[in-house]
């Protein structure tokens, strides 16, 4: 009897197994794919239902679906996107963008003046205007049958950059029908149609076979958002998807070793730790130098990330023409102490601070216990506490922290580094978190407004990040590295700047 | 058994009451600017003025006393409104309820397959406790209680998805997308079952009615089936509706590796951004499934114990 319920419990087992086996059979989206579809692992889901006015614009243009007036070319210039061409008219605040002929909405109705008009005058009537357009006194004007014509209060050099901002999406004017958020669904010029749209988890898009440029290299792609870095990995192993983004480094050399193409690229970001500047101790400038010299850099990106980023010598790095590519020097701890010793603080008074972080990115509160070590041998003493960033952001803002390691992109929705350099830290910025304050800083940034020629813009970001390591205003510590992994799929351009499609180019060579 | 059923929801909308207190009070207990948290979940890196985020917090509603915030939002929730998103901005009702559609798919999955393998498993260890299947068993149910989620789901990824390559490692829409989150929520459910029912059954065996049953010359099968697994199944009975309310919100850790849109992701995606009407609907809708779900496991226990429910129905 017993032997017969022995044989019965494992055929169920065994039949459970089956059954999982009998159900994959066909069902693996990507393995199976026909020719020319493609299943694609993003990172990020639309949060905001793809809205414009937040990160989810910039999605809407890295999948090939909605098309801004200008884009960005490899040298970080703006270069024609639904405009072909762009001038500074005679009032120094106005813009004319002469519009591209014979594009058509994914809903069949022609791009025109008005309908431009109609996509950037609603997203800048919305309560938070993106940052491209935020502040700037934007209006907007069709100008004849082929042109519009773009207002700011003040005379800006850069608006042709501005309109390439992913937020600054033009959808069909069908799409601002309504009262609701502007429908996204078929409205778009780019070589994607959105077809299918699945809440957070996926997306479906289409080829579209009117597309003005370049066609898209897949028929059809499955977009699915998955947030999790190694079950993006792990996808891509398994043949699910043939593309995935923002991969974790311990997995890279598996993956590579399975025949991933496993691409590594600069991201315009930094981590930093600020160093709050309205109290003691770090209203010393020494003793922020000392904090700086004590902190090994290069050790911090090799070692204790594993080469999942470079080491910062500066705000900017390798993303930006203007980044410092130059490694950092490593820890000085010997230099470090006599900066300590000639502000006071020795083994008779030892240094003790607090430093806060947020495990929102698995790196920070890594990266924090290794600055807690290498801040000991210097002999300062750091209490790490990892807690809600948004519960300490009000704290850092009103100055009421020591250090704070933040995760920050020093870009804006647009590739030029005004908008952080402004808020971040001017004196009157609004998430001057260090509360550095500088007037050569503030003059510098000034100047920033009025300078049309682009290599001067660029050396005086490069002139602004070297102020700010001249004056320690805290310690750039790394700028994490972007990954994105393929298999099967050719055609991926890696975009540090996270301005341009991405999927458009990718096409299948397996099938 | 409508009566025991009326009983226990009399006090069905006073402790809805304090729940909606709690669900509303809680989310802004945390600390930090709402408003700052809502802008930065729709644009991570943007850092808006004092005018933006003024503009925001009026149109957000949150501009007011929060009494009057509260009332407003009971109101509106007693009239079927849940509101609208913080962050996606769409109906509350729309985001919940294709969440806990594919949560509920998944937990009555879950605990169905449980059920299926944990309750024979317990009741055949039973029957010769000490022996060979039972010792089997015993060391199959303490894995699958001492493995955790986050260990069992990549395992069974690289086994099934990147191995065999029989089923997909992520995704959700075909049947295939249930089986491998499936097995890894059945199994901590199934393996506590199996070890609950196996405890009641030597127990129950050992009573004077199995007694009188094996007397009266009933077969063995019926004996145990019938007279002692039926009443051991109180014990499983009892848990499955706190399992219920667990697996629908609080399976995140699957929802995470298979990337399923579930409830658990819905709400630690919302209490990350302070997605207050998400978070406060989510808290209160699962709420109410777990007092449901206890109410229905207390019922069906009554359904199968004899005693108790001659106890209840002399109440």
């Amino acid at each position: 009897m017993p032997r017969r319920r022995v044989a019965r419990l494992v055929a169920a087992m065994a039949g459970v197994v089956v059954l999982a086996a009998c159900a994959g059979q066909g069902g693996r989206t990507g393995a199976a794919g026909t020719d020319g579809e493609l299943t694609v692992a993003l990172q990020f889901p639309p949060r905001a239902a793809y809205a414009f006015d937040a990160d989810d614009g910039a999605r809407l243009q890295s999948l090939g679906v909605a098309e801004t007036l200008t884009t960005v070319d490899d040298a970080v210039q703006p270069a024609p996107g639904l405009a072909t061409s762009w001038e500074q008219t005679a009032d120094p605040r106005t813009w004319r963008f002469v519009l591209r002929q014979g594009v058509t909405f994914h809903d069949g109705s022609p791009l025109t003046p008005d309908a431009v008009v109609t996509a950037l005058g609603h997203i800048a009537g919305v309560t938070a205007p993106p940052r491209s357009i935020r502040g700037i006194g934007f209006e907007i004007a069709a100008d004849g049958a082929d042109a519009v014509r773009i207002t700011t209060a003040e005379p800006d050099p850069v608006v042709p950059l501005r309109m390439s901002s992913g937020n600054l999406g033009i959808l069909a004017p069908a799409a601002y029908a309504g009262e609701a958020q502007p429908s996204v669904i078929r409205t778009g010029t780019g070589p994607y149609v959105l077809d299918t749209v699945n809440g957070t988890d996926s997306a479906v898009l289409v080829r579209n076979e009117d597309y003005w440029g370049t066609k898209a290299g897949a028929a059809r792609v499955t977009v699915r958002y998955v947030p999790d870095p190694q079950s993006r990995a792990l996808a891509l192993q398994a043949g699910d998807v043939q593309f995935a983004e923002g991969l974790p480094v311990a997995s890279l050399d598996q993956l590579r070793s399975a025949g991933v193409d496993v691409a590594e690229y600069p991201g315009a970001r930094t981590i930093e730790l600020l160093l709050n500047q309205s109290a003691a101790p770090f209203s010393d400038l020494r003793v922020r130098q000392a904090v700086t010299k004590a902190i090994d850099r290069p050790v911090l990106a090799a070692q204790v990330l594993s080469g999942a980023a470079a080491p910062a010598a500066d705000l900017f790095g390798a993303a930006v023409p203007w980044g410092e590519t130059a490694p950092p020097p490593g820890a000085d701890v010997d230099g470090a102490k006599a900066l300590l010793a000639e502000a006071g603080y020795g083994p008779g008074r030892p240094l003790q601070v607090r430093l806060w972080t947020f495990p929102n990115r698995p790196e920070m509160p890594v990266l924090a216990g290794a600055i807690q070590s290498m801040l000991a041998r210097a002999g300062i003493g750091v209490e790490v506490t990892v807690g809600d960033y948004a519960a300490q952001e009000p704290e850092v803002l009103a100055g009421r922290f020591d250090m704070y390691l933040n995760s920050r992109s020093y870009l804006s929705d647009h590739a030029d580094a005004t908008s952080t350099l402004t808020s971040d830290y001017t004196c009157g910025g609004s998430y001057n978190i260090d509360h550095y304050c500088s007037a050569a800083y503030d003059a510098l940034i000034d100047r920033l407004p009025t300078v049309t020629d682009t290599a001067e813009r660029r050396q005086l970001f490069a002139e602004a990040a070297r102020l700010l390591t001249a004056d320690a205003v805290g310690v750039m510590v790394v700028h994490p590295l972007n990954t994105a992994g393929s298999r099967g799929v050719s055609g991926f351009r890696p975009d540090p700047l996270g301005v341009r499609p991405v999927l458009p180019p990718l096409s299948r060579t397996d099938a | 058994m409508l009566g025991p059923l009326l009983r226990r929801l009399l006090p069905l909308p006073l402790v809805l009451l304090a729940a909606s207190v709690v669900a509303f009070a809680l989310p802004r207990m945390i600390g930090g600017d709402v408003t700052r948290a809502v802008l930065r979940a729709r644009v991570a890196s943007d850092a808006p003025g004092p005018e933006v985020t003024a503009r925001v917090t009026a149109e957000l509603g949150l501009d007011g006393p929060v009494v009057g915030q509260y009332v407003r939002w009971l109101g509106a929730v007693l009239r079927g409104d849940l509101g609208i998103g913080f962050v996606a901005r769409t109906p509350v009702i729309d985001q919940l309820g294709s969440a806990l559609g594919v949560s509920g798919l998944l937990t009555g999955a879950a605990l169905g397959l449980a059920a299926v393998l944990g309750i024979p498993a317990g009741v055949l260890a039973a029957r010769c406790p000490g022996g060979l299947l039972d010792r089997g068993l015993s060391a199959a149910g303490v894995a699958g209680i001492a493995v955790p989620e986050f260990v069992l789901a990549p395992w069974l990824v690289l086994v099934f998805a990147v191995g065999a390559g029989v089923l997909p490692a992520i995704g959700w829409g075909g049947p295939q997308h249930l089986v491998l989150p499936v097995l890894t929520l059945a199994a901590y459910p199934a393996a506590l079952a199996a070890q609950l029912v196996r405890a009641e059954t030597i127990d129950v065996l050992g009573r004077d009615h199995v007694r009188l049953a094996r007397a009266k010359g009933l077969p063995e099968r019926r004996v145990l089936w019938r007279h002692a697994a039926r009443l051991a199944l109180t014990s499983v009975t009892s848990l499955s509706g706190m399992f219920v309310a667990g697996l629908l919100g609080g399976a995140v850790v699957v929802e995470t590796v298979f990337g399923i849109p579930g409830v658990g992701r819905l709400l630690l995606d919302a209490v990350l951004a302070r997605d207050l009407p998400v978070v406060q609907a989510g808290t209160l809708v699962l709420v109410a499934v777990a007092m449901v779900a206890g109410m229905v496991a207390e019922v069906v226990q009554l359904a199968l114990d004899p005693v108790a429910h001659d106890r209840e129905a002399d109440r």
